[in-house]
């Protein structure tokens, strides 16, 4: 059942590619905007600016992507069809958000690629991975606020809005926050932020002799924002939008 | 030709009445007693004396006993009993709103009834759920596949669902017999209502279910697909699967269920055979107001139901 469902699903996320490549466009003009050492230092590094660029992608591509799909066939009654048959609802969801979770991996390996050439850095095979475990993280923590977003709102029309609003004050809160451009309140406000959290594990571990107790709690920070968001997700999640 | 005809089911011998040949050479059959008697079920206690329905007259493939749905303090269905026989074709009649959908929705799974049993072949389906739903089939009143999917992969996927393995070329012949082979590599989004109509009822019978449940299945289907979806459910119950179906049409009621159950308000009001319904409501003061002429099962739907439009 599994099986037959996940193949569904990455036949489905074959058909949003293009969204998948949209979801790539903000990460890669970041990473060619800030190609300088001036504008990469305002950020705190090549490392930051990395792990920046996943983030926003990550962000992108669960909370507007995933949140987004899941509303529109729940309101269309997908939901209801496949409920009637012998697979578990388990199944039903984890099968998606498996699928989503690929397409993380697909998206955060192509960024740290493309950052590292663009600024010069060298990352270890054992780097490598841990950006990988890292971005199944991030993507676990933007994928557990899409849930959320889709147990506490039932219109698929209402969850785009606000979808798009949420990643644009993620976006600039990364972005103007951790510049410190609004003062210190802001810049502690961007620092624990979801985009902030998981931007500074990227960092952290591109730049592992760097790793300190603020990576550490970022680290924390992340479960707390999967246990809470995933938490209100289940727990307020209907299969109808009615 | 013979009055009876045998089927082999599940390992079992079971012998069917020929009811009515019809014109366009389909056979109506009733189930008989089978061959070997099950055992004599217990009755449940909720459905001796407070259901005005009968039991089915053969061995029951569904029992609801004393459901009761509600949605908050709305109670959209109450104490609801009936039973459904093997090869029979139930209908639920009833006015908008009456609870046949929400009826339907509990034996499918897809709410949980406040109280009450739904057994499919002894198989709870709260507790069961997905033994249960394996030998259900279900269209439900809006048709709602991946749109991204072609007919093909929706096929595949639904009869993986059902443990059902199928070759490309056996699903080219599940397509080609609802006349959609042709569109096999289409997006579901890009067929027509009648289109997706049909391949709903092909999906919801590709494991051959022993339980077919249709919520309105001929809402908004041309005469043509109609005539051909009666013929696919009819073949369903010459194979000896049931039917549970929900309809606005009296006159389709009338024609194709061995019984109908009018349901209004939550309750159900009356179980019967189409003529055993009207023998008995036909001197009905309410139903004799509406009736122009002879009594119809429209005549006495409206006469029990009301005249009133409900939303």
């Amino acid at each position: 059942m599994f099986a037959s469902l996940f193949r569904a699903d990455f036949l489905v996320f074959l058909k949003h590619r293009r969204a998948l490549v949209v979801s790539l466009l903000l990460p890669v003009f970041l990473l060619i905007s800030t190609n300088g050492t001036k504008a990469s230092h305002k950020f705190g590094g090549a490392a930051f600016i990395i792990g920046l660029a996943i983030a926003y992608g990550l962000a992108a591509t669960s909370i507007v992507g995933y949140a987004l799909t899941v509303a529109r066939d729940r309101e269309k009654g997908v939901f209801q069809r496949l409920r009637v048959t012998p697979a578990p609802t388990w199944t039903i969801m984890t099968s998606r958000l498996a699928m989503q979770g690929v397409a993380n991996l697909i998206l955060a390996l192509f960024v740290v690629i493309l950052g590292t050439r663009i600024h010069n850095i060298s990352p270890s095979i054992g780097q490598y991975l841990l950006v990988l475990l890292v971005s199944i993280l991030a993507g676990a923590v933007f994928l557990s606020i899409a849930q959320a977003m889709v147990g506490l709102v039932r219109s698929a029309d209402t969850v785009q809005a606000i979808a798009r609003l949420l990643l644009a004050v993620l976006i600039l809160l990364g972005t103007l926050g951790q510049s410190g451009a609004f003062g210190t309140t802001w810049s502690d406000i961007a620092r624990w932020s979801p985009v902030g959290v998981v931007m500074t594990l990227f960092a952290g571990v591109l730049n592992l002799h760097a790793w300190g107790s603020h990576e550490t709690l970022s680290l924390v920070a992340s479960f707390g924002y999967i246990v809470v968001c995933a938490g209100i997700g289940i727990r307020w999640f209907q299969w109808e939008a009615r | 030709m013979p009055e009876t005809v045998r089927v082999i089911r599940g390992g079992r011998e079971e012998i069917y009445l020929i009811s009515e040949e019809r014109g366009d050479g389909l056979l109506l059959l009733r189930p008989q007693s089978p061959a070997v008697p099950a055992p004599p079920r217990e009755p449940a206690q909720s459905d001796v004396a407070a259901s005005p329905v009968r039991a089915a007259a053969s061995e029951a493939i569904l029992e609801i006993r004393g459901l009761t749905v509600a949605y908050g303090p709305k109670v959209a269905v109450s104490d609801v009993s009936f039973q459904i026989g093997l090869g029979e074709i139930f209908g639920l009649l009833g006015p908008n709103g009456a609870g046949k959908t929400s009826t339907l929705s509990a034996i499918e799974g897809l709410l949980e009834p406040r109280s009450g049993t739904v057994l499919l072949d002894d198989l709870d389906i709260r507790r069961q759920p997905a033994q249960a739903k394996s030998r259900m089939g279900v269209q439900l009143q809006a048709t709602s596949f991946q749109a991204e999917l072609t007919i093909k992969q929706i096929v595949r996927l639904y009869a993986g669902l059902y443990g059902v393995t199928l070759s490309d070329q056996q699903i080219a012949e599940r397509l080609r017999e609802i006349g959609l082979e042709a569109d096999a590599d289409k997006p579901f989004k890009q067929l027509s209502g009648g289109q997706q109509q049909r391949l709903a009822l092909q999906i919801a019978v590709i494991h051959e279910p022993d339980l077919l449940l249709l919520d309105e299945p001929t809402a908004g289907l041309d005469p043509q697909s109609r005539r051909q979806l009666w013929g696919r459910i009819e073949d369903l119950r010459q194979r000896g699967g049931s039917i549970l179906l929900t309809t606005h049409s009296m006159e389709e009621a009338q024609a194709v269920c061995d019984r109908v159950a009018i349901i209004d308000h939550g309750q159900l009001l009356t179980a019967e055979t189409p003529r055993d319904l009207i023998a008995k409501h036909k001197d009905d003061p309410r139903v004799r107001q509406v009736a122009h002429g002879e009594v119809t099962l429209e005549d006495v739907f409206i006469g029990l139901t009301g005249s009133e439009i409900r939303d």
